[in-house]
């Protein structure tokens, strides 16, 4: 009897995998049967009129990051069918894990036809897949597409790989980082908005010291950062004392920032401010939560570094804890010599690919890109970001106006959202309606930051000791920037560690990066 | 049972309770937090840091998660591969645990041997993938199971358990006519319910777990587990994702949600042990021999 | 009512391994055919989803292009291993993952036994039922949130046991970024985590003892700690063994996420293990074949591991794993 039970459970399972193996064949057949009439229809109208409704839908399947917290019903995603008569499957994946689906689907082949990467670090570990001829070659056919063709050239070139283009680009504002603030404790204390790197350390100081919240107790920090260079508070303040965008040239040849005096100020600024307990003492374990969940509580004045943009999510929990808090954003602060700078990214935060595993042929590659340049329309781009207009949002000023029903928008709207190509410039959606003036200041400071913006004068070039072992490297670098700003070591230890740096692979990458940057 | 009535008696069982209790508070005072935290606003979260009970009660967080119908669908998916698969992984170890068990089975080193170096020796996620994918296994829950469905720590565990029970129960049942079957499904696992209690447990506590099978094996995320949406809220809403870039399109959920979800997907693996407990009571072995 | 015989776990006596003849050899096999039967599902499952894929470890010899696969990528004998052992702090990362295994051993690993042995003597079975089911509870706490609390009770930025600390009079602690404080908090998240779910295998070997034998040892007037002594816990000595040649395997092996966690530019001379540099060195920067050179390594050490231990426990008359 047993030994029956076990046998019909295996036949049972067989059967299962049996049965969705075919499922699987049919869909191949049915997706070949349609192929051909869909081509021939894109050959005769290549253009982006969406009236061409007799064709057959053509079938994508899209895999891309989940960065939200469930995968969004198909609401959007039948809309989005309608208007560019496509046949949509989308696979979202956990961010987190995103690496490992990635890698395993890559490397058995089952990568689908469009393949959204993690971000720029992914990038770059395929770039050596990519220029072993595993992803279609899209730059000569973007001129076909005239939405497409609309992407910006610069950042398209920063994403080139070889010389030659094969992806498409998420687009993010250049530079979106500088100070969120607590207006109403500098108007309190008589501070202005901090002009240079002086005021800055002084207000940090003085929203120690001088109790800005009125308890009657030295309850407060200045700054409060985390455990990350890049993304927390020292990238963006070392830019502004003058601090090379990763690299720059120096006599000639390209060297990296922490070779830098200016990396060394920055280091210094961020040693006195924690010596003397302007901010929070255990930034180099403190995760982007804890570090949001101080200064949310009103216990922090300064929160500097990340995108400025998240003052409405930083004010939404801080009025909650202290009703009358206002926050304001900034980010010209003049370094010692008195100059702006700011630091740039490549303007793009990920990429997508098209394997030539999963697209047969370039008539097939047509239909997708013609899908993407749908997407880069007002009327997609609009639809995929800010939802159905009425539903999700509506149009005032000619800018968009979330709904309040902020739940609706996280479930359906917000996992679309990082995939949308190009950004409002290129594919002409809407920007977003700011009602608080922190954020409305924001948007402005967003495009002064790019008018003194420093690019990375690296973002296109290749180093195989970088891809290798860049991040590797750059722990010693971290490591040995949080030990001197906590004062264990010196001037002396931290270019030692830099020289170990340069032993351990760092000369090689600087040679490359200086061989590309030369060509 | 025989209650002990000395005096050196009573004071080591009032040592012994103190003991227990207190570390029965420590354990389970960061579960009350998280309790506390899925009943409360984000902001008073951010405030209290160590919230135990909630000053400002709040239900946004379960009307949150409970606002569509995802977080039962993979309840439901979770609950089913850890019926299914518990039942099917003791079926197919108790048969290996047994067999391994006997001492008399000639080979039983070698076979024994092999076990333990799967324990050390892994051929990795592709080649595993691979596996399944010829298998014609991906998308199916069964991708949850079979990849799964002996593990190597719990199978030895058995077979120990399997070793102590005295061979003369065997010998005697051999002689009334039972075969190698018989012998373990009416002699031994009868009396090896504790330690079928604590495999079944195991199984389930790993198949409740089962997270990275389902990111790799199922495209389809409507086929997902609990864990694969724990996860993905914990991990967004703590910040902890190293790899994650400057990514401000999209705030992290509030921090009231992940609390909720812990309990939400925590509470019915929990519900497990206690319907357990029984098999743990002294005597369990010896009062199924009598009968 | 019930004889006293010898406690169930009994120290087993090996079958004679001799055969007098081959026929005796096949009449046994032939006898046990349906004890081979039951293996096969078993050996079917390993075979197929343990040892096949085993073949991935060839790319540890490798420089593997996940788009060459295995059969197109080039071979490059020892390079990865060598790196490794090159490796400037290797001979650091090494002793910083044997240290914290040895405080597994040494602190962590008798932890759940005690505290089996404690539940097993509480009276009564409301509070037996209640305290087991307290303790077994943070092992459903994913290492995310046991880090994020710990972070919030240690910081020196208003966390309750450094504000204890200040409020007594004594200076603060830097808990989260000492390297001499990361050790101790390392065991103590284990043992806060683990010691409780550790204790389930106890209780349940515990369970399987037969009560006529403290009955007995009752008339005999031994005391409580006496019968802990020389009934229990040789009662569950094969079982403590078992587990522990098993753990002894994980060596260098004590998993990513926790230490990651807790790992931070301040505290990296200590807390850098081999797994967590797997994940920058190799996992982050797509370098498969680094990786499963470092986990082949990993698995070698293990495998010399379990088996000295296996002897010596066959030599001091136990039983073993195999």
């Amino acid at each position: 009897m047993t030994k029956k039970s076990f046998t019909l459970l295996l036949s049972s399972l067989l059967t299962l995998s049996m049965l969705s193996a075919c499922g699987g064949n049919n869909n191949k057949e049915a997706a070949a049967t349609k192929d051909p009439g869909a081509s021939t229809g894109t050959n005769t109208t290549a253009t982006t009129d969406p009236a061409a409704e007799p064709e057959k839908p053509t079938e994508i399947k899209i895999m891309l990051p989940l960065n939200t917290t469930d995968t969004p019903p198909d609401t959007i995603k039948t809309e989005v069918e309608k208007i560019t008569n496509t046949k949509l499957t989308y696979q979202f994946f956990p961010a987190d894990t995103y690496e490992e689906k990635l890698n395993s689907s890559f490397a058995t082949g089952s990568l689908p036809q469009v393949t959204y990467l993690k971000n720029q670090t992914t990038f770059l570990q395929m770039k050596e897949a990519i220029k072993d001829g595993q992803f279609w070659e899209i730059g000569p056919l973007l001129s076909e597409f005239p939405n497409l063709n609309k992407l910006k050239p610069e950042i398209l070139n920063n994403t080139k790989v070889d010389g030659k283009l094969y992806t498409l680009y998420i687009g993010r504002p250049l530079a979106r980082q500088g100070i969120i603030y607590r207006k109403d404790w500098a108007d309190k204390l008589g501070l202005a908005a901090p002009a240079n790197t002086e005021e800055l350390f002084a207000m940090a100081k003085a929203f120690t010291e001088q109790d800005p919240d009125g308890n009657g107790v030295k309850d407060t920090i200045g700054l409060v950062d985390r455990n990350e260079l890049v993304y927390g508070a020292f990238k963006t303040v070392s830019s502004w004392f003058g601090t090379p965008n990763n690299w720059a040239e120096k006599d000639g040849q390209l060297a990296p920032e922490f070779t830098f005096p200016q990396y060394i100020d920055t280091m210094d600024f961020f040693r006195k401010l924690r010596e003397g307990g302007y901010m929070n003492q255990d930034f180099a374990a403190t995760s982007k939560t804890d570090a949001v969940n101080t200064f949310v509580s009103g216990k922090a004045g300064l929160y500097i570094g990340g995108s400025m943009q998240d003052i409405d999510s930083l004010n939404k929990d801080l009025i909650k804890n202290v009703p009358d808090a206002v926050l304001d954003t900034h980010s010209m602060v003049a370094g010692p010599e008195g100059k702006f700078a700011q630091w740039m990214i490549p303007g793009y935060n990920n990429v997508v690919l098209f394997p030539k595993s999963a697209v047969k042929d370039e008539a097939e590659l047509k239909q997708i890109l013609k899908f993407f340049d749908y997407m880069m329309t007002p009327e997609v781009s609009n639809l995929m970001y800010w939802g159905i207009e009425g539903t999700h949002y509506t149009v005032v000023d000619g800018k968009a106006k979330a709904t309040d029903n902020k739940e609706l928008i996280e479930r359906e709207v917000k996992g679309f959202k990082d995939s949308v190509i190009g950004e409002y410039e290129t594919n002409g959606m809407y920007q977003s309606l700011n009602v608080l003036p922190g954020r409305i200041h924001a948007e402005e400071l967003v495009l002064e930051n790019v008018k003194v913006g420093v690019a990375d004068p690296t973002a296109a070039l290749d180093s195989a000791t970088y891809t290798s072992k860049g991040v590797e490297l750059q722990q010693i670098i971290t490591d040995a920037t949080y030990k001197y700003m906590y004062g264990q070591l010196d001037k002396a230890g931290f270019e030692k560690e830099v020289e170990n740096w340069k032993s351990r692979g760092g000369a090689n990458i600087i040679e490359e990066y200086n061989a590309a940057y030369t060509k | 049972m025989v209650e002990d009535r000395t005096i050196s008696g009573r004071i080591f069982s009032a040592v012994n309770f103190t003991l227990l209790a207190l570390i029965a508070l420590v354990t389970v005072l960061p579960f009350v937090h998280v309790v506390a935290g899925s009943f409360t606003t984000s902001a008073e979260l951010a405030a209290n840091k160590f919230v135990l009970i909630p000053k400002v009660w709040s239900f946004e967080a379960y009307k949150f998660i409970f606002s569509t119908n995802t977080i039962f669908r993979a309840l439901g998916v979770s609950i089913g591969v850890t019926l299914i698969g518990t039942l099917f992984s003791m079926f197919v170890t108790a048969l290996m645990a047994y067999g391994l068990s006997r001492r008399d089975l000639d080979g039983r080193r070698v076979f024994n041997f092999l076990v333990v170096f799967t324990m050390l020796f892994h051929g990795g996620m592709i080649p595993t993938f691979l596996v399944v994918k010829e298998l014609g296994l991906i998308d199916s829950y069964a991708a949850l199971i079979l990849p799964s469905a002996i593990s190597a720590f719990n199978m030895i565990i058995l077979k120990n358990f399997f070793q102590n029970i005295p061979e003369g129960l065997e010998e005697s049942a051999k002689i009334d006519g039972c075969n190698d079957f018989g012998i373990l499904f009416k002699i031994v696992l009868p009396l090896s319910l504790p330690a079928i209690a604590t495999i079944s447990l195991f199984y389930a506590v790993t198949y409740w777990n089962t997270y990275m099978s389902a990111i790799l094996y199922l495209d389809n995320s409507a086929k997902w587990p609990i864990q694969v949406l724990l996860r993905q809220i914990v991990v967004l809403a703590s910040g902890m994702d190293h790899s994650a870039a400057l990514d401000g399109t999209v705030p992290p959920p509030d921090q009231t949600i992940k609390m909720a979800v812990i309990v939400v997907a925590t509470l019915p693996i929990l519900m497990v042990y206690p319907f357990l407990q029984k098999h743990f009571a002294k005597g369990a072995m010896l009062g199924s021999m009598k009968g | 009512m019930q004889e006293v015989t010898a406690p169930p776990r009994a120290v087993p006596e090996p079958k004679p391994k001799q055969y007098k003849s081959s026929s005796e050899l096949k009449k046994r096999l032939w006898r046990n055919k349906l004890l081979y039967v039951m293996l096969i599902p078993g050996v079917l499952y390993f075979i197929v989803f343990k040892y096949f894929p085993m073949y991935g470890l060839i790319i540890s010899f490798q420089d593997y292009k996940p788009y060459q696969g295995i059969t197109g990528s080039e071979w490059v004998g020892m390079k990865h291993f060598s790196r490794l052992f090159t490796e400037p702090d290797f001979l650091n990362i090494l002793a910083n993952t044997l240290i914290l295994f040895g405080m597994n051993i040494l602190i962590y690993f008798p932890i759940p036994i005690i505290l089996a042995l404690m539940l097993n003597e509480l009276r009564g079975t409301f509070f037996k039922r209640f305290f087991q089911t307290l303790v077994y509870l943070p092992h459903f706490m994913s290492w995310v949130i046991v880090v994020s609390i710990s972070f919030v009770m240690v910081t020196m930025d208003g966390g309750i046991i450094n504000e204890l600390l200040a409020y007594f009079g004594f200076s603060k602690i830097n808990f989260l970024l000492s390297p001499g404080w990361f050790r101790p908090m390392y065991i103590l998240q284990v043992i806060w985590r683990e010691a409780g779910w550790g204790t389930i295998i106890y209780l349940a070997s515990i369970a399987a003892i037969d009560p006529g034998l403290y009955e007995a040892s009752r008339m005999d007037g031994a005391g409580r700690l006496r019968q802990v002594w020389h009934i229990t816990l040789p009662a569950i000595r094969g079982v403590i063994i078992t587990l522990f040649i098993l753990k002894i395997g994980s060596v260098l092996d004590l998993g990513f996420e926790h230490v990651y966690l807790l790992l931070n530019s301040m505290n990296r001379e200590v807390a850098e293990i081999i797994d967590t540099y797997v994940y920058t060195a190799g996992l982050r920067q797509g370098q498969f074949s680094y990786s499963t050179a470092i986990g082949f390594f990993k698995s070698i050490v293990g495998l010399i591991m379990v088996m000295t231990v296996n002897k010596i426990s066959k030599k001091i008359g136990e039983e073993g794993v195999y």
